[in-house]
């Protein structure tokens, strides 16, 4: 069983080493947070459950729209980025970016931290 | 009065999901996600987003039906699905008074925000234990009978008995609307 606190260091890993990075989340598909580093302005409870519908719509969309199966939901404001993508069967990612992430890294240093998280979940 | 937006509102496991799911004309679009919170020890699946439906009833209205997530983390959906709804269901389960306290909190959220006709529309009446409709009242907060909204029993699987809901809403609705003319 992975502990928590091995995840949540992951998260901070990503968020020191990734450029304009300001917060991950690892949610339940049901909208209960498991690892968080967020924004102390930002309610961990509600965000996570917000992450979890958000997600459920996307996925809703691209398949009844046959846009096959979905890779990440982008909400692009004007004050930054919130990024939503599976990570497993059971969990989801959100990351937090400022307006001055690059979508191209940002979306690789994604990819490669679900990569982590997956191999961390399989042992 | 063609086109109708009504949502269905209530705590976890009253029947929500099958209450659309027992009357719509089109698929149900569902947003059902495996429950690892205390849900999962009633129900295998949780609403996170809503459940849409759509039901054409026979004077020609369309009813667009959208049920709400249970779940008190998931409020941010209750006020976005509320906006430009003609009237709500409340359903409850009447056999588990351990939730009355939650669907009156849920019916609190609502009134707040705003003043739509509702009904309340209790299930598993006709389990052992359940409590009586003018006992449930009580228990939700609906003191004044003469203000209190009207109460139908609803069976959520069976597409007759949620029908009979609907209309009662209805009916409903066009007595606030005649009384809001008069």
């Amino acid at each position: 069983m992975i502990q928590a606190s091995a995840l949540k260091e992951q998260l901070e890993n990503f968020i020191r080493k990734t450029p304009d990075v300001e917060g991950a989340l690892l949610v339940t598909y049901d909208g209960l947070s498991i690892a968080s580093v967020i924004p102390s302005n930002l309610d961990e409870e509600r965000t996570s459950a917000m992450s979890a519908a958000m997600l459920s719509l996307g996925d809703r969309i691209a398949r009844e729209l046959n846009r096959g199966v979905i890779e990440r939901i982008l909400v692009s404001g004007e004050k930054g980025y919130s990024i939503l993508v599976g990570c497993g069967e059971d969990i989801l990612l959100l990351t937090l970016a400022n307006s001055d992430a690059k979508e191209g890294i940002l979306f690789l240093s994604i990819k490669r931290l679900v990569q982590e998280i997956q191999s961390l979940l399989k042992d | 009065m063609d086109k109708l937006k009504i949502v269905i509102a209530g705590p976890v496991g009253a029947g929500k999901t099958s209450f659309i799911n027992a009357i719509s004309e089109v698929e149900v679009v569902d947003t059902d996600r495996r429950a690892t919170d205390e849900t999962a020890l009633r129900k295998q699946r949780t609403t996170v987003a809503f459940d849409y439906g759509k039901l054409t009833v026979s004077s020609g209205q369309i009813l667009y039906l959208y049920g709400a997530p249970g779940q008190f983390r998931f409020d941010f959906m209750w006020d976005i699905l509320i906006k430009g709804v003609a009237g709500y269901v409340l359903l409850v389960d009447a056999n588990r008074p351990q939730d009355f306290y939650k669907a009156r909190q849920i019916l609190n959220f609502i009134k707040e925000r705003i003043n739509t006709p509702m009904i309340l529309g209790l299930t598993h009446m006709d389990c052992e234990g359940a409590w009586e409709a003018e006992e449930m009242a009580l228990a939700l907060g609906l003191i004044d009978k003469e203000a209190r909204p009207p109460i139908v029993t609803v069976n959520a699987l069976e597409a007759k008995s949620v029908a009979r809901c609907l209309i009662a809403l209805l009916e409903h609705l066009i007595e606030k609307t005649v009384l809001n003319k008069g």
